[in-house]
């Protein structure tokens, strides 16, 4: 009974929510322009080189990449669940284009709502875990989730045989075209940037970066952090939604592989190879990996195995990934003289 | 009921790790704006006693008055937001971070604004202004004491339980988390667990002296003692 009252007490302490909102701008404006010019212009770049279907593709995983990495590299959690919430966004926005409306912007608020709510839900038996409870309970409800779209819920998700996504045009605009599709990813992918960008450099974000190295200190200054890693986990499942419901509209359809288990392999490597903890290692890590996987594939047949190699060479060379690796040789560490003197 | 003028009073407190007893019906009493030092041997319940009042242990038995109020039981954050801060022994700032944001990260939550709390942590140490920018990872191991103190001093604390400030530091460094120490003396109630007895004789009030899981002895009046060498023999 005191237990339970406890844990109610422990439940209403009050965390900064005021603050959390109100995100500190240490980044100029004009800073965050110039790095939202250089993301789009890289893509923009990649387009003719690497055809536009191609890099629409890359640029809804590195969405999907970046939100996973919010959850591993800046919370420190890493989930073999992922694809759970990229399958919810999926069939979120699949099903509210089916049976409600065609309006691809509703279609992708419904994906991250459905993708949202589903985090809320499980969230809060999550986050209670670390390590490796989190990421096999994280690959339990996305096991349960794959079967339920695959056979319990077949009658409104066509099981195996998946929906089909035809959503109507945008204002005049037909998403139907390459070009069209390709300039609405990259603005959602700009916007969950944007709103990483900000989100991870406000108080909020060094929140959940301490929480990754010290949980326990974190809570001596006052901080309820279940309801930090709650908000955040609840956070990366919604940009996973929008990830998967962009993925949907763009190949038409959506099927229980959006859900697989097995694809959670690609964004953990993708974040490994780019660099865990950072929104530039993340498109790099997601840029690279689909660049391998999706040209590897065609010079060599059991491609993985280079992959695999790739990822040897990386945990024992380049633990920081490529984004980290760079950012190691361009840094020139200042530290004033006080402190080689003082050194206690 | 409150010893007069006590903000925190320990009652029959009992801990223990699984079947491990680690201490046995502790009593003891800290008075408002008071300084007490805790001393023992390695093993002896200091480090379990001041986890214990930040909620990072449960007591199995026995309570633990703050203000007024039994606290034993509630979680660390919830003891925090009470006035209760701890500076543990493993001097662990967040590495990751610069100085700056691990103050920030405190003031924000311990609701202070953030140019209060910075000014706080320069007028205690004005050096530390020259490394606001630096990764706190990358700090000496008394400056990163500094900092952990100038934290803990965020949001107006009312008790500061310190664990082990000079250990592992150079004499030098020690000399500036002492004047630190006495600079808050007065002004927030302290309990810090030391074996420095040039600190305990410079800056205590009062003295708990720890023997397996119990307290051995308590020093209320400092003056009492002839000689502070005669604590040696707890050591």
């Amino acid at each position: 009974m005191k237990e339970r009252m406890l844990k109610k007490e422990a439940e209403k302490t009050p965390g900064p929510m005021t603050d959390f909102l109100e995100f500190k701008r240490h980044l100029p404006k004009e800073r965050i322009l110039l790095e939202l010019v250089i993301v789009a212009g890289g893509f923009v770049l990649l387009a003719p080189i690497l055809k536009v279907q191609r890099v629409t593709d890359f640029m809804i995983f590195c969405i999907f990449v970046l939100s996973f990495d919010l959850l591993y590299g800046y919370m420190g959690r890493l989930s073999f669940g992922h694809m759970l919430f990229l399958g919810a966004g999926a069939y979120g926005g699949g099903l509210c284009i089916r049976y409600i409306t065609k309006d691809p912007l509703l279609a992708i608020l419904a994906g991250i709502v459905l993708a949202g709510l589903l985090a809320m839900l499980i969230g809060p038996i999550i986050v209670r875990t670390t390590g490796a409870c989190f990421a096999l309970i994280n690959l339990a409800f996305n096991q349960v989730g794959f079967f339920l779209v695959l056979s319990v819920l077949r009658k409104i998700t066509k099981g195996e045989d998946g929906l089909g996504v035809v959503p109507a045009g945008l204002g005049g605009l037909n998403l139907g075209s390459r070009p069209i599709m390709f300039g609405f990813v990259l603005f959602f992918l700009l916007l969950t940037f944007y709103v990483l960008r900000r989100v991870t450099t406000s108080p909020y974000g060094y929140l959940i970066r301490s929480i990754k190295e010290d949980e326990t200190r974190v809570k001596f200054l006052g901080y309820n952090t279940f309801l930090y890693k709650w908000l955040t986990y609840v956070l990366a499942g919604c940009l996973a939604g929008l990830a998967g419901t962009l993925n949907a509209l763009n190949y038409g359809y959506v099927n229980p592989n959006f859900m697989d288990t097995h694809r959670n392999v690609d964004v953990v490597f993708a974040v490994l190879i780019g660099g865990a903890g950072n929104l530039y290692g993340s498109i790099i890590g997601g840029v690279v990996y689909m660049v391998i996987s999706n040209y590897l594939a065609i010079y060599i047949p059991r491609w993985e195995i280079v992959l695999g190699m790739a990822l040897l060479i990386l945990v024992f060379r380049f633990r920081q990934g490529i984004w980290g690796y760079v950012r190691k040789k361009g840094a020139r560490r200042s530290i004033p003289a006080e402190i080689g003197v003082e050194r206690g | 009921m409150l010893n007069n003028n006590a903000i925190l009073e320990m009652k029959d407190l009992d801990v223990a790790y699984g079947h491990a007893k680690a201490l046995h019906d502790v009593s003891l009493s800290i008075k408002q704006g008071e300084t007490s030092f805790v001393i023992g041997r390695n093993g002896a319940g200091k480090t379990t006693l001041l986890k214990t009042i930040t909620g990072l242990l449960k007591p199995v038995k026995g309570s633990i008055i703050y203000e007024g109020r039994d606290i034993s039981g509630l979680p660390p954050e919830r003891i925090s937001l009470e006035g209760i801060r701890y500076v543990a022994q493993e001097k662990k700032v967040f590495g990751n971070l610069t100085v700056r944001e691990n103050i920030e990260l405190a003031a924000y939550g311990l609701g202070e604004p953030m140019e209060q709390a910075l000014d706080k942590v320069i007028g205690l140490y004005p050096k530390i202004k020259n490394f606001l920018k630096l990764k706190a990872g990358q700090l000496s191991g008394g400056q990163r004491q500094i900092l952990l103190i100038g934290r803990a001093l965020v949001g107006e604390p009312k008790l500061l339980l310190v664990d082990e400030p000079t250990e592992g530091l150079a004499a030098i460094v020690i000399e500036d988390v002492t004047a630190i120490l006495s600079r808050m003396k007065g002004r927030v109630s302290a309990m810090i667990v030391e074996q420095n007895l040039t600190l305990v004789s410079r800056l205590a009030d009062r003295i708990f002296i720890m023997k397996e899981g119990k307290v051995e002895r308590e020093i209320a009046d400092r003056s009492a003692l002839s000689d502070i060498r005669e604590l040696e023999q707890y050591l």
